[in-house]
């Protein structure tokens, strides 16, 4: 099976490129100005306040012991103890991660749920209203920034209209008891959809919109190739075209677009959780950095370098089921 | 003679552009006997893939037919008259889109295109998209379209053709794609093929085995082909009856003998005497002068007269259609005034040589200034 071999040897792959992150991370840590012992003890500190302080968090060794040690305890998913917070970094991260997660999980699910058929309609329906309309819509889409559409909600929906809320996010996995305003699962659903709605449309039109032009570019590109024009001479309906002798070569593009769109995710979930007040990764990396918090800042960073590998990963192999060209150098 | 089985009647085909009104095809007719291997030839650009591509309605936009009739069996493929107001339309005759699917389309008449690196779809198997043709237009279950799938693959000399069945189009290479294109074709049974440079992409060596093959095959099958190539060696090898195109117009028209002894037309002279033969060393080939102008922008008169040595003034200003000019059946027709068959003053005429030169001179450099 030439794919499960691609898939292996695509996931093996990943070990070097996330022993590269965590090294380039560290080196760009220490060399940045400053260090969090100077941030506790503000301007002319006691030297010896100084020199207890950097022993209790290790920072009197020479780097490369330090870098060793971090390496060690990683494996053992030991990522440190945040100095500010004074908790594991693992801890912190895992109280942080699930709304993170959830915002970007949904503004993609949106995102391609939308982006789609919308794209398929528009290239079948090619310079026809339908179509025009589409393309309007998603050039608006892709330049306008997404903390702009957040406040534009907001104020729409929260202020104006007073239908959603505004900040903070529901985890739809929560107690009843836990959730203001909810007694019942079915309760806690809602209200967590309350809550989620808005950030996932804010964070999601940018990667809905990208997604739809190359969905309608690509599908127009195969639609005119001959393998479709063949099918067409042959007798095929033009609807089983679209579904099946198109649509599936024409995904190719999109998968990529996909892939690239986690990175723009992950700087948007930034500023959408800080325009929506939601306590996720993205304000937990901004605060850490600004505070120093060495441990904190290396394990947020590889939580979200191993979200975005993971996300490449996928992308490469869903390319590889899509088009029996890629995996072919893995037969056997 | 019997009624043939294709007749294409005024054909015109013309493409809607920014730039203007492109004439691809403009009023050819021509005729495919059962179990004739008729060919089209011409340089690339004469017209010759919109003019096959019309005869199934496969024009795509900006294209349209603008006029003529296809008859296909008795039946009315596509007639477009026009209106009272100038625009084409398409008369009762004409059969509806869905039964053109679905009785005309692979049914009776299949095409092979030019590429075969692009004609498979690259995300599915050899096997499976031959099985779904032939599902669909021989009306068989699955499993016995696949075994005719199989078949048909060691019918045109694909080696183990039941492991290669699940094979993806790049692990084949172009002449074995081409193969199991032409097998394809075959296997839906129709009655005509239209075959559009079947060749053209393939190396030499490959050219002749598929020739050999599609010849072998017509013999035993007795389907009609319509060959649509620009190279004069591939119609000598296999075609009765030839069609010379020039700028989306019919200049000459023979059974294949005649067209090589008997040459009618300049044009045809010409394309014969720039195909280089083992008797003739490089420097001595007589390449046609000039490039083919465009079909938005055609001469005015005959459309060859820019190029033509024979070219007399009497030719800027007439463009003669394609009338017999030779004794024999099937009709010898030719589109050249200096036969006797067109009443124009062409002996009479001064010769264009040396004005044609400068003329086409002047045409080239006004194209620029357009610009």
């Amino acid at each position: 099976m030439s794919l499960i071999r691609y898939s292996t040897r695509r996931v093996l792959q990943a070990v070097p490129v996330l022993l590269g992150v965590v090294a380039i991370t560290f080196a760009l840590i220490n060399a940045a100005p400053g260090n969090p012992v100077d941030i506790m003890l503000g301007p002319s500190p006691n030297q010896a306040a100084v020199e207890t302080l950097k022993a209790k968090y290790g920072l009197d060794q020479p780097i490369h012991i330090r870098f060793w040690k971090y390496l060690v305890n990683l494996v053992q998913l030991d990522m440190g103890r945040s100095i500010y917070y004074d908790a594991p970094v693992t801890a912190k991260i895992a109280q942080r991660l699930p709304a993170t997660l959830l915002l970007m999980g949904s503004s993609f699910a949106f995102a391609i749920a939308a982006a789609v058929p919308l794209g398929v309609v528009s290239a079948q329906r090619r310079n026809k209203p339908t179509d025009h309309l589409t393309r309007v819509v998603s050039l608006v889409g892709v330049s306008t920034p997404s903390f702009w559409i957040g406040l534009v909600l907001i104020l729409v929906f929260s202020f104006h209209l007073g239908v959603l809320p505004a900040t903070n996010l529901v985890m739809p996995w929560a107690p009843p008891s836990a959730v203001a305003g909810a007694s019942t699962r079915l309760g806690v659903l809602v209200v967590a959809g309350e809550h989620l709605l808005l950030p996932m449309l804010s964070l999601g039109t940018l990667q809905m919109a990208a997604i739809t032009r190359i969905e309608r570019s690509s599908m127009l590109e195969v639609l005119s190739d001959d393998y479709v024009r063949l099918a067409r001479a042959y007798g095929v309906k033009e609807r089983t075209i679209l579904r099946k002798h198109a649509f599936r070569n024409a995904q190719l593009p999109v998968i990529t677009i996909i892939g690239l769109q986690l990175t723009t995710a992950i700087g948007g979930a930034v500023l959408t959780e800080t325009v929506f007040e939601i306590n996720g990764m993205g304000r937990l990396i901004v605060s850490s950095i600004s505070r120093q918090d060495f441990p904190l800042v290396m394990g947020t960073t590889l939580v979200f370098a191993f979200v975005f590998v993971v996300g490449v990963i996928l992308t490469d192999i869903s390319y590889a089921y899509v088009d029996p060209r890629v995996s072919y150098g893995d037969q056997e | 003679m019997s009624d043939p089985l294709l007749r294409v009647d005024d054909l015109q085909v013309q493409f809607f552009t920014e730039d203007g009104v492109v004439r691809a095809v403009d009023g050819i007719s021509f005729d495919v006997h059962e179990g004739e291997l008729v060919g089209l030839v011409g340089e690339s650009g004469a017209g010759k893939s919109v003019a096959v591509s019309a005869i199934m309605r496969l024009i795509e936009s900006p294209g349209k037919i603008v006029g003529g009739r296809i008859e296909f069996d008795g039946e009315t493929l596509v007639e477009v008259e026009t209106g009272p107001d100038g625009d084409p339309y398409r008369t009762e005759a004409t059969m509806p889109d869905g039964e053109l699917r679905e009785r005309i389309r692979g049914r009776e008449i299949a095409i092979i295109f030019q590429d075969p690196m692009e004609s498979l779809n690259p995300v599915f198997t050899v096997g499976g998209q031959l099985r779904e043709f032939i599902e669909l237009n021989r009306d068989f279950s699955e499993r016995e379209a696949r075994e005719e799938a199989v078949s048909m693959l060691r019918e045109v000399g694909i080696p183990e053709p039941e492991a290669r069945y699940g094979d993806y189009p790049h692990q084949f290479s172009g002449g074995m794609r081409q193969r199991v294109l032409i097998a394809m074709a075959l296997a839906c049974e129709p009655s005509l093929i239209i075959a559009d440079e079947p060749t053209t992409a393939l190396d030499v060596t490959v050219e002749a085995q598929i020739l050999d093959l599609v010849e072998d095959l017509q013999d035993r099958y007795g389907t009609s082909f319509v060959w649509v190539t620009h190279d004069m060696g591939v119609v000598a090898e296999i075609c009765d009856r030839v069609n010379v195109m020039y700028l989306g117009e019919i200049v000459e028209q023979a059974p294949v003998d005649d067209l090589f002894y008997e040459t009618k037309h300049p044009y045809t002279a010409a394309l014969l005497d720039s195909v280089p033969r083992p008797d003739q060393t490089v420097e001595e080939l007589n390449p046609i002068k000039g490039v083919m102008p465009e079909a938005i922008d055609p001469p005015s008169g005959c459309r060859f007269h820019t190029r033509c040595p024979e070219a007399r003034e009497a030719c800027t200003t007439t463009n003669p259609d394609c009338r017999e000019v030779g004794f024999g059946d099937p009709p010898h027709r030719a589109a050249c005034i200096k036969h006797d068959a067109f009443d124009a003053a062409y002996s009479g005429s001064p010769p264009l040589d040396a004005a044609a030169q400068q003329g086409f001179d002047v045409s080239l450099s006004g194209g620029e200034t357009d610009d």
